[in-house]
């Protein structure tokens, strides 16, 4: 273990940790590198007929970070996704968000009401493992082309479809006709109701507001491919395929599973909360002198440690134990939370750090338990981050030098010590590899 | 052709069936030495599956998660929201301080296909119950270690949560509204469950390789690295040398897209993201003209800032106009985004996604019925399933020590009273419900075959 790497914890400090460290770190010295590796999902092949839908078009950019061969399939005129970018802002006519999900991909073109089309989709089919869709529930399967048709050609199918309310049901055939959008994924799955400012603030401040980023979207992706790996896993041992069915209204609630709980337990929904926290105080993000900064206390010892030092002792009487700090009282958990404000915005983020990072050590090393071990981190936007040492030494944004769409970054996850997840290149032209992908498949 | 369509899904994944059907995990064990939420709600998609998932906790200290609250309410003396997070898992009480503790962890480990752990990067290594020990005495182990900043770079030691994590990695700063002194978090740990569910994902690329070639690997899983992951605002930062910032209820990517509150107060989202969407909005509406504007007819110029203000202007003032139960009826024939928000009791109670699955009502035999979110994708052939809630820590035992580890009555009496394996506290959270007679629980007090010895 490198000597100047700071260590909290106190199990790491004594003499046999010290070598067993030394091995392990032996073992990570090659993880941040994918050169000559394998690939998870090399023998794996996903056909994504995913349109106007990031959900689909995300889930099948995490298969082909794995190494599978993803053919995204599109209409001559293109997936209107293509352009759902903020602002309207495109790279080459190609929308950001898209150009950020067009990982190794590759790009044809089908339309799906064409026959001949069909027949050459039907071919894919006996050659792919997966195939997504989001298209209305039914259509399909109206064109001849859908579950019930694709596995009398390939039994071994895994069909992922992703819509709002999922392909069963009557309420999902009700509504079969509306399509999917992130905003409405996070307001009806619960996640909205829960973000904005306290409700005595002014509005619109006050209303269900949404998370800055297509939250619902990739929480429902990745549960997709979550499923259809585990129905992979299964087909490699049964040869049997199933269908995948993602409702994007179930994202938030399905993905954390506080709403139907605590509905069901309270008989009242919470309200909004502004930037306190549901479980205990302090636990948010402060402004200081030069932005914002985390101050979390789980444990008492965590709180009294905070306490010592943002110089707030003689307040300790009065918060003493979690259960003075619970914040279902929301003027009370206001005092508290007011008096960490005033303390914090009197310090620099470096004070605060430097602070919290001595205390939690020295308390690491302390053979008295409870020391506390408060904790920070400074709120970056997005530019920041890409700017801290520690990504870039994980390798975090893989660079993109493209000779049609210039140089940009994408993040990039998944260190896997064998086979980690890797953009190989970003490719999003319409149709660019129909010619290749047809002639490998013998597709005229 | 839609009905027949419908009845052939509905028979697909008729809920009813879901115990006649085979779990695609099943043979497959995972050893759960993780805490809090991220870990376990990775080890709970497996254990859904039919993963045969085995919890480790420290006796009569357990998951500090047991013991949490959301401000200050239980339930039947247990953490509501500690079941969805730990359901169909195996509890067991052993204390890694201990070397024979170390052993008997490593012996389950020895038997298990995937372990899962996120203390602080390096503490299962200092253990002795690491990735380097597993290796040893299971060369086919899928290791991973889920952590805030990850097991490399140097942060790699720095403490952290959920909320660090959206913090560091950007999501903090893009929540709220702008040109306000206010950003606030994903509510409810999606900092945690999300990380969780992608840690799963990875997993289960693990496991497919393994199943291809034979070979276990170690998985580095970094919850803010997988937060930066999913925000696309790094690569719109570079194309366009601006940053996107907060943009409060408008998804800047769709237009027109919001949060409006209609005339009887209620709060409805809405979206059109493409030209066929838009047009459908238009005749509902009955704004026609709009989709002609030239301002307004092609997506990229609806999603220009200023067009895109006029359009949520003209929305805003059409919602207001509307009461809940219009835009109800109208949900029925529109072709674009519109939903309600929804809240934790109209989730609760909907009765769709009970029909669905994805809000079950089960019925436990030691909390009784509880409602907990279900699958967040279901599945035609082996569709995932709750088999029992949470138990007390240390409930399994006596069933694993005796049924994996041979050990006998005498055996785990005689480490019982050394402190190496151990039970609950009597404490909130960790033991059982106040009217569940522990004493004539049959898995608790497993005999087993070598009750003979």
């Amino acid at each position: 273990m490198p000597s100047k790497e700071k260590v909290y914890s106190r199990h790491m400090q004594n003499k046999d940790a010290a070598k067993r460290i030394s091995e392990w770190s032996s073992v990570l010295s090659d993880i941040m590198s994918t050169e000559g590796k394998p690939e998870a999902l090399a023998d794996t092949v996903v056909l994504d007929l995913s349109y106007a839908n990031f959900t689909g078009l995300i889930a099948s950019s995490l298969f082909a970070e794995a190494g599978a061969e993803v053919i995204k399939i599109e209409p001559p005129e293109g997936d209107p996704a293509r352009l759902m970018t903020p602002y309207g802002k495109t790279v080459k006519g190609t929308g950001i968000p898209y150009i950020m999900e067009s990982r190794n991909k590759y790009n044809i073109c089908l339309d799906i009401h064409d026959d001949a089309d069909k027949n050459r989709l039907r071919a894919l089919v006996q050659k792919a493992d997966v195939l997504i869709e989001t298209f209305e529930p039914g259509l399909l399967d109206n064109l001849g082309i859908g579950y019930r048709q694709l596995k009398e050609i390939n039994p071994s199918l895994i069909y992922v479809a992703i819509t709002p309310y999922g392909q069963y049901t009557e309420h999902a055939r009700k509504l079969a006709s509306i399509p999917w959008s992130d905003i409405t994924s996070q307001a009806e799955s619960g996640m909205a109701a829960l973000i904005g400012a306290l409700p005595g603030d002014p509005e619109p401040y006050n209303w269900p507001t949404r998370a800055g980023f297509h939250a619902a979207g990739y929480a429902s992706a990745v549960s997709a491919v979550c499923s259809a790996l585990i129905a992979l896993f299964f087909k490699r041992q049964t040869g049997r395929g199933q269908m995948v069915d993602v409702a994007t209204a179930d994202s938030f609630s399905s993905c954390v599973g506080f709403p139907p709980t605590i509905g069901y337990v309270w008989g009242k929904p919470r309200p909004r909360y502004g930037t306190l926290d549901y479980g205990l105080c302090p636990y948010g993000f402060f402004k200081c002198k030069d932005g914002y900064a985390a101050v979390a206390c789980f444990r008492d010892q965590d709180f009294r440690a905070a306490l010592r030092i943002l110089g707030l002792w003689k307040i300790e009487e009065e918060w003493k134990t979690l259960l003075d700090r619970i914040t279902d009282d929301v003027e009370k958990a206001k005092i508290l939370n007011r008096e960490i404000e005033q303390a914090i915005a009197s310090m620099t983020f470096d004070e605060i750090f430097k602070k919290f990072q001595a205390f939690s050590i020295k308390a690491a090393r302390s053979k008295w338990r409870g020391g506390g071990l408060p904790v920070t981190t400074k709120m970056l936007r997005p530019r920041e981050v890409m700017e801290v040492d520690h990504w870039k030494a994980r390798n975090t944004f893989f660079k993109v030098d493209d000779q049609y769409y210039g140089i940009f970054q994408v993040p990039v996850t998944g260190k896997m010590s064998k086979t980690p997840l890797r953009v190989k290149r970003i490719s999003a032209s319409i149709g660019e590899d129909t010619q290749q992908i047809f002639e490998k498949y013998g597709i005229k | 052709m839609n009905n027949d369509y419908f009845s052939y899904t509905g028979n697909a994944f008729d809920r009813s069936k879901v115990d006649e059907k085979p779990e695609a995990l099943k043979g497959i064990r995972v050893l759960d030495l993780s805490h809090m939420i991220f870990g376990p709600k990775a080890a709970d998609v497996l254990a859904e599956h039919g993963a045969e998932v085995i919890k480790v906790e420290v006796p009569y200290q357990g998951d500090y998660w047991r013991s949490s609250t959301y401000w200050g309410k239980y339930w039947k003396h247990s953490n509501p929201m500690w079941h969805f997070i730990n359901h169909s898992k195996y509890f067991v009480g052993i204390d890694v301080k201990y070397p024979r503790g170390r052993e008997l962890i490593l012996k389950l480990a020895e038997q298990s296909d995937i372990v899962i752990e996120n203390f602080a990067s390096g503490t299962v290594e200092a253990w002795g119950i690491g990735y380097t020990q597993t290796r040893a005495v299971n060369p086919k182990i899928i290791y991973a270690s889920l952590s805030t900043f990850g097991q490399t770079g140097p942060s790699r030691f720095f403490p952290g949560w959920d909320l660090l994590a959206q913090g560091a990695s950007g999501v903090i700063s893009v929540t709220g509204y702008p040109d306000t002194e206010h950003f606030f978090k994903v509510p409810d740990f999606f900092g945690d469950f999300y990380p969780g569910f992608f840690a799963a994902m990875l997993i289960m690329m693990a496991l497919n390789y393994r199943e291809r070639t034979g070979e276990g690997q170690y998985l580095d899983v970094s919850q803010a690295e997988i937060m930066m992951r999913s925000i696309f605002h790094f690569t719109y930062s570079n194309a366009t040398g601006e940053e996107l910032g907060r943009t409060g209820n408008q998804d800047p990517a769709m237009s027109p897209s919001g949060i409006f509150k209609t005339a009887d107060g209620g709060f409805v989202a809405l979206a059109a993201g493409t030209d066929e969407q838009f047009t459908s909005l238009c005749e509902v509406m009955q704004r026609e003209n709009l989709a002609t504007d030239s301002r307004f007819a092609e997506t990229i110029e609806r999603l220009k800032p200023a067009h895109a203000e006029e359009l949520n202007r003209i929305v805003a003032k059409w919602i207001g106009s509307l009461k809940i139960a219009d835009i109800r009826k109208l949900r029925e024939t529109c072709k674009f985004a519109l939903s309600e928000v929804e809240d934790d009791v109209s989730i609760s109670k909907d009765d769709w996604r009970k029909e669905r699955g994805s809000v079950v009502e089960f019925n436990d035999s030691m909390y009784r019925k509880l409602v907990m979110a279900g699958s967040a994708a279901m599945m035609s052939e082996t569709p995932g399933r709750i088999k029992w809630l949470t138990r007390p820590l240390g409930y399994h035992n006596r069933y694993i020590f005796k049924t994996l580890l041979g050990l006998s009555e005498s055996e785990i009496g005689k480490l019982e009273k050394e402190h190496v394996v151990g039970y609950w506290d009597y404490r909130v959270g960790q033991r059982p419900p106040v009217y569940y007679n522990i004493e004539e629980d049959e898995i608790f007090n497993y005999g087993g075959e070598n009750d003979a010895k």
